[in-house]
């Protein structure tokens, strides 16, 4: 028997609802006297758009968008807070295992109707063999996703229903704290079978071979070009709160192009290089966008026997000076990680996660008190002296991170240390395989809840390639995951608490986190960045005066 | 005449077949993958998606079938555009390529010959000297340097033309320029020194003997003599301008394939690079065919001697 939570959560839904009409109401008032003539936003891009088709893009580029173009059951706003999307209210099941999303009446561009069976089929198709989508992992947590995915089940036994035009019902396998979150990403958004099945293979190739329910529609796109428009979509339901007229996108692959089209206004924002990032740090229009992605090292204790020492894993972490790292090596503006899991991806009560679980041991930088720390471990694992190797990547940021960190590592006594860059598919099949000192390795999150990181080192995981296991963590994972996913309290103390236990143990050590430095025209007012998936919104955005 | 075209067009077809065997077999050691977030897959997921674009099956295999395909022209499908034949995405591209490299060949060669003549007339004087630096600095200067400064200058701070993008004439302006300094310092290089030669010869001191105005020698004797072996130049300045498009295309964000092989390269989009190298080959072989043609025809000597052997 199925308890709608409805009071709950039709009070958050209500909640976002009376959020957006404010928006709406905001900018209205703005809209006769700060509005510039012109509603054009010129906008950049680092590559082109490999795909727009929602069950096969991968990359940010094509998520951005699709998330402009088109629209999820909810959609994401500033903070990643969620705002109703096609649904107008959803409802959870008292055993977190069933979603219902209650969808409003809204139309595609080609005048159709948005139903719940475009989320259904669109849904299906992404799990279905034959699309070879790689990002149908997200789903996984749908009942029957896997098998579907593997082929042994029909796609229909996928846990996804229509009740009637405008009713879709989500059956898990087990709670899942985040399954809203992701539905808002465009791997969840919905397709017109119609469309699809008439334009086979060339569907989505092009601009004119798609149909679109989001705030804008794209043109002048044949499907490897350098540009593109967005225009507003009088079908979409929210179209009287979408200012702007028209996003013209360019492409350009050197950072300095883009700079100078910047600077004689022919673009509303750039992304800035490493060496630009200097010049530009003080200027007004500097926007610094922190992604979801955090890189730390990995200590192998299968392998390193000291490091099964927690004094030894203490000593890594102190020794390195991490600000000097951030701001004089790497200098791109990515900033200082003392979390595993990234700032500004959650919050609550207004309290960023890792502050939340800020551990003062493993952010603190003391060279002498590492190496005493060191020497302890040496002598409690009756080891003389060590060489390791040092495992990263063969970037430009890989290359400069290794020779670093070789030069703060050896000032632990009687330490050797050997870099090794390597190309990224060879550095990730010897982290997977064990064989590793050290490793630098990255995550970068899927959807915005600290779990995307936390899931990852508990004893059994694949990715956790140290090996670090502590039971106290794996505990505060499995109940984040399981018995406490319905209790929102409950559940961010879970996480607070692995997250502490991983910091004090110094099962890794972060390093940094990526940002993204950008300049934007300071004309250009609201504009919704949020760190994972699709990053940008432009349906509230506008030109000021 | 025949049997020489001939045998060209074999070592044409030749080439072209060790290009694509050299180039398909170095993709295959190549590291990486086509997949994006490889970290965040299955080991069947990965497998589910090799098959979707035949890599599951023998090496062998693929390239006889990569090899059949491309004599249809068929040179698959694109691992980063989803859905896109690589056929399409070359043949959408490469008008912005061609045009922007005839137009730097034929500025170059054409300022060249002038500024090389110049040089070559006004020899041991100050504007000699001029055309020399000017042509050291063409050959010196990477393109990528002169694209960038022409950029800021030209583009930016005066704003007489557009910065970078593509739409209409003035956008090809910048890279054009930047694309012909090369052909045009190599030309001139090659016509002042050509035409020193020609100058001191007999049949000038002839002709200006006979009474015939200066002009009149350095047009009709001169300086059509000394373009005859320009021609031979013409075939490493076309390989200059292809190598160079890719940069100056992608500095000046133009949509054409030497842009879009940069970042085949970057996205290890492997049916992608496999199609550009074939098609980039292609283009230089049949430059190269053509000067060689070209040559026979205003040059007797090098058709009588391959008839002979």
């Amino acid at each position: 028997m199925k308890i709608s939570s409805v009071a709950k959560l039709g009070a958050v839904a209500a909640a976002s609802l009376v959020l957006l009409a404010a928006c709406g109401s905001k900018s209205s008032d703005s809209s006769s006297k700060d509005l510039a003539s012109d509603q054009t936003l010129n906008w950049y891009e680092k590559s082109e758009i490999p795909t727009m088709d929602s069950s096969k893009s991968t990359d940010v580029t094509s998520g951005e968008v699709l998330n402009n173009v088109n629209e999820g059951l909810l959609r994401f706003g500033t903070n990643s807070k969620l705002h109703p999307g096609v649904a107008k209210t959803y409802s959870v099941s008292k055993d977190g295992k069933t979603y219902t999303f209650n969808l409003r009446k809204s139309k595609w561009s080609n005048g159709k109707a948005v139903t719940a069976n475009d989320f259904v089929y669109a849904w299906q198709r992404t799990l279905d063999p034959k699309t070879a989508s790689q990002y149908a992992y997200l789903f996984d947590n749908i009942k029957n996703a896997t098998k579907v995915n593997t082929g042994k089940l029909a796609v229909n036994k996928l846990g996804v229903k229509a009740d009637g035009d405008y009713k879709l019902v989500v059956t898990l396998d087990k709670p899942q704290a985040y399954f809203k979150m992701l539905v808002a990403n465009p791997s969840f958004f919905p397709q017109l079978k119609s469309e699809v099945t008439k334009l086979g293979s060339k569907y989505a190739s092009n601009s004119s071979s798609l149909v679109y329910n989001g705030p804008f529609k794209l043109t002048n796109w044949n499907g490897t070009s350098d540009s593109w428009d967005l225009v507003k979509n009088k079908n979409y339901w929210n179209a009287k709160n979408v200012k702007l007229k028209k996003v013209h996108t360019q492409v350009f692959k050197d950072p300095g192009t883009a700079l100078n089209q910047f600077n004689s206004k022919k673009l509303d924002a750039t992304i800035l290089s490493g060496t630009q990032v200097k010049q530009y740090k003080n200027d007004k229009q500097f926007k610094s966008r922190k992604s979801a992605s955090t890189f730390y090292l990995e200590m192998n204790q299968k392998k390193d026997k000291i490091f099964k020492n927690k004094k030894a894993r203490q000593a890594i972490s102190m020794v390195i000076d991490k600000k000097q790292f951030v701001n004089h090596v790497l200098a791109d503006g990515s900033i200082v990680a003392n979390n595993l899991v990234s700032q500004g991806l959650a919050s609550k009560n207004g309290e960023d996660f890792t502050k939340a679980s800020a551990v003062k041991s493993a952010s603190t930088k003391n060279v002498a008190e590492a190496q005493k720390l060191w020497k302890e471990a040496l002598k409690e694992t009756g080891e003389k002296s060590i060489s390791l190797d040092l495992l990263s990547d063969d970037t430009d940021a890989g290359k400069k991170t290794t020779e670093f960190l070789q030069s703060q590592l050896t000032k632990l006594p009687n330490l050797k240390i050997t870099n090794q860059n390597l190309p990224f598919k060879t550095r990730l099949s010897r982290s997977q395989s064990g064989d590793f000192d050290l490793v630098v390795s990255a995550w970068g999150a899927d959807f915005p809840d600290p779990i995307s990181f936390l899931s990852l080192f508990t004893s059994s995981n694949s990715y956790n390639n140290g090996s670090w296991s502590n039971k106290a963590y794996d505990t505060a994972v499995k109940n984040a995951e399981g018995k406490d996913a319905n209790n929102s309290t409950a559940r961010w103390n879970d996480m607070v608490t692995a997250s502490k236990t991983i910091l004090q143990d110094q099962g890794i050590v972060p390093l940094y986190q990526q940002v993204q430095p950008q300049l934007v025209n300071s004309k250009v007012k609201g504009l919704v960045y949020f760190p994972t998936g699709a990053n940008w919104d432009y349906s509230q955005a506008y030109i000021g005066k | 005449m025949a049997r020489y075209l001939g045998k060209r067009i074999f070592y044409l077809v030749l080439t072209l077949f060790i290009v694509t065997t050299l180039t398909f077999f170095l993709m295959k050691l190549m590291p990486g993958t086509p997949l994006t977030n490889q970290e965040k897959l299955s080991p069947s997921q990965i497998h589910l998606i090799y098959k979707q674009y035949g890599l599951d099956k023998p090496v062998w295999l693929q390239y006889i079938e990569y090899l059949i395909n491309a004599t249809h022209g068929d040179f698959g499908t694109s691992f980063q555009f989803s859905d896109q034949p690589v056929s399409y995405l070359i043949s959408s591209r490469i008008g912005a390529s061609i045009q922007l490299g005839v137009q730097a060949m034929v500025l170059g060669v054409i300022v060249g010959i002038v500024i090389g003549a110049f040089g070559a007339v006004k020899r041991n004087t100050w504007m000699d000297s001029a055309t020399t630096i000017i042509s050291i600095l063409g050959i010196s200067i990477p393109s990528f340097v002169l694209a960038v400064v022409l950029q800021y200058f030209i583009g930016l701070k005066l704003g007489w033309f557009p910065i970078a993008d593509w739409g209409g004439f003035s956008y090809t302006v910048l890279p054009t320029l930047a694309l012909a300094m090369a052909p045009l310092a190599e030309s001139a290089r090659f016509v002042r020194t050509e035409m020193v030669d020609v100058l001191s010869s007999d049949y000038i001191e002839l002709a200006r003997a006979k009474g015939m105005s200066k002009t009149g020698v350095i047009y009709h004797h001169a300086l059509r003599n000394s373009l005859i072996p320009l021609v031979t130049i013409i075939g490493p300045v076309a390989v200059n301008i292809m190598t160079g498009s890719m940069v100056i295309e992608n500095i000046f964000s133009i949509p054409g394939i030497g842009n879009q092989f940069v970042q085949s390269v970057l996205t290890n989009d492997y049916p992608t690079i496999m199609g550009l190298t074939i098609v980039y080959c292609f283009m230089l072989t049949v430059v190269l065919l053509l000067t060689d043609i070209v040559y026979g025809i205003i040059d007797p000597r090098i058709r009588i001697t391959e008839n002979r052997g």
